[in-house]
């Protein structure tokens, strides 16, 4: 039975190292569900290659969603405005929902291969193939490496805008990179584990380390940590008790996300006027990533 | 200690006087009904299971361990085919890792196989009929006809996958097409009256079951799956139940009743829950139970 766990294992542990990274910056970005609004942009590409004809396993469907990836990630780095009475995170609710609207309309009119489109936004991580997770772990790779040389400009305008602002950076092309890098990420992450899962690699680990310490090398090696426990507890549960296995990591996130808060309370508790974590809005430390 | 001794190789001898029996076939299914007719042909020689249950829909079941390790297990796997179990099966066979059952080995069974298949798109390489089985409809257990084929198809496997059992397999399959026989002709007497009597489904998957006992579909409710109805086409629905004088809509009781409901208020027609499967609902609990509930729930609907 093990031996059917070690690849779901393998892609998890995939999964965790890039999600927890970039969940750092999107939670300190305040643009929590831009990971739904993206896959579901991509999903919408892919069906409108269904509109003209093409097979959702063509290379036209992959290009026709990726561009819809890229439009995404335009939009929302036009949309980023210092106007703080408008919130970044209704307009990405705003284009999940109207992609998703979109997709449900393009496949009225599309011809056939209508229930594919479920399998763009429900992946199965219990039959992941090694292949899958090579091509994944390249792609990740790629990605990881960019944001590495890039490090000083991502992290400065995911944590300290205004440092950023005095320091001259532009916003917008590397807003439009983050989320380009980002929508790459995701779309090929929730073809392989399911929206669901994605989200839960994506929040769970990078917040479960924001209560837990301070500063980007904590929190990665805190996050990973987290992501990699929360995963064999979710796969050992889904043997153990034959759960669908992709929900059974969601919740096993969920689960072990108590642990942190409940510790902080207590600590809390016990020793009152001590905050665990310094106030968020000061600038991290450790910006060597 | 002599005792002991005795009544040990006293047990011993009765280990070795017992006939030796080989461990039965075991036999993995992706649907119910073909577990059900895998029981007829393989009788005591065969262990039968079924990935889906009864009430879940074939198109779309979630992967779980124990598929894996079932079909790591088996000796011989049975798939409806035609596209059917397309969105699932594929990656969970590769998953068992087992050799045995793989696509086009001994092992591996596609219970379409020889059976005409309705609905085939007129050209293959044109995806524009709406048509989502490209291979034609794949929900060819619903004619009692195709049951034998399935049979058929299923004991051939058994007979590559376990030789020695092969008089047996052939005397339990003649046994179960000539009570197939006898059954039909007891189904299409109660189905005779209401021969040519229209009915709108929810879901495209009745074809060989209406064709078999003389009904006709006027139309869906669900024009392609997973894809709520326009307006448009709930009219044009609503337009023709009076026209067609439709009186009921079928409906797998897995599909949200919303729709059904809302037609019936509006035309009058009856919704009727059927059962697409073996297990599906309670007291069906093999392939002759199945139709034997399908033809008396719509004789009585249509009376």
């Amino acid at each position: 039975m093990l031996s059917f766990l070690f690849w779901p294992f393998i892609a998890c542990l995939i999964l965790t190292g890039i999600h927890t990274y970039l969940g750092l910056h999107v939670i300190r970005r305040g643009v929590i569900f831009v990971d739904l609004a993206l896959a579901q942009m991509a999903a919408l590409g892919a069906t409108a290659a269904l509109l003209f004809g093409r097979d959702l396993h063509d290379p036209a469907a992959y290009w026709a969603s990726l561009g819809m990836t890229l439009i995404g990630a335009a939009f929302f780095s036009l949309s980023r405005s210092r106007d703080e009475k408008i919130p970044q995170e209704a307009i990405i609710g705003i284009v999940y929902v109207v992609s998703a609207a979109a997709a449900v309309i393009v496949l009225d009119r599309a011809p056939g291969g209508a229930e594919h489109i479920r399998g763009l936004l429900v992946g199965n991580i219990l039959t992941v193939t090694p292949a899958q997770i090579t091509k994944t772990a390249i792609l990740y790779t790629a990605v990881g490496l960019f944001h590495w040389f890039f490090r000083k400009a991502f992290l400065l305008i995911s944590f300290n805008p205004e440092e950023a602002l005095r320091r001259g950076y532009r916003f917008r092309p590397w807003d439009f990179l983050f989320y380009a890098a980002f929508g790459v990420v995701v779309t090929s992450s929730v073809s392989l584990a399911g929206v669901l899962l994605v989200f839960a690699f994506l929040i769970v680990p990078a917040l479960a380390s924001l209560f837990l310490t301070d500063g980007i090398v904590p929190r990665l090696w805190i996050g990973w940590g987290f992501g990699t426990a929360a995963s064999l507890l979710g796969l050992a549960a889904s043997v153990t008790f034959d759960l669908p296995t992709g929900a059974s990591i969601v919740c096993a996130f969920g689960l072990l996300l108590l642990l942190p808060i409940l510790g902080r309370s207590l600590f809390r508790m016990i020793r009152p006027g001590i905050r665990a974590t310094r106030p968020r809005g000061n600038p991290p430390k450790g910006e060597k990533a | 200690m002599r005792p002991i001794f005795l009544f040990a190789s006293f047990l011993l001898t009765l280990q070795i006087a017992r006939p030796v029996e080989a461990a039965p076939v075991n036999v993995v299914t992706t649907t119910e009904d073909l577990a059900a007719i895998a029981k007829e042909v393989g009788g005591e020689r065969v262990e039968v299971e079924s990935l889906a249950k009864g009430v879940q829909d074939p198109h779309f079941i979630e992967a779980k361990p124990s598929f894996m390790l079932k079909l790591s297990r088996a000796d011989l796997f049975v798939q409806v085919g035609l596209e059917l179990e397309q969105a699932w099966v594929g990656p969970l066979l590769l998953g068992g890792r087992n050799g045995k059952i793989q696509s086009g080995a001994p092992g591996f069974v596609d219970a379409s196989r020889g059976i005409t298949a309705l609905e085939v798109p007129a050209e293959p390489i044109d995806r524009s009929a709406g048509d989502v089985h490209l291979q034609g409809n794949p929900h060819i257990w619903l004619d009692p006809m195709n049951g034998k084929q399935i049979a058929r198809n299923i004991a051939e496997g058994l007979k590559r996958v376990d030789p020695k059992g092969a008089a047996e397999y052939d005397r339990n399959l003649a046994d179960f097409s000539t009570r197939i026989d006898a059954a039909l002709s007891r189904w299409q007497e109660r189905m005779k009256p209401f021969e040519g009597a229209k009915v709108i489904t929810y879901h495209n998957s009745w074809p060989y079951f209406l064709k078999r006992f003389g009904l006709v579909a006027a139309g869906y409710i669900e024009p392609k799956p997973g894809i709520p109805s326009s307006t448009s086409h709930m009219r044009e629905v609503i337009a023709l139940i009076p026209r067609e004088q439709v009186k009921v809509i079928l409906m797998e009781p897995y599909f949200s009743d919303q729709a059904p409901k809302f037609l019936a208020e509006k035309t009058g027609a009856k919704v009727v829950p059927l059962p697409p499967s073996v297990s599906a609902s309670a007291g069906i609990n093999d392939y002759f139970d199945l139709f034997d509930l399908l033809t008396n729930r719509l004789a009585e609907a249509l009376r």
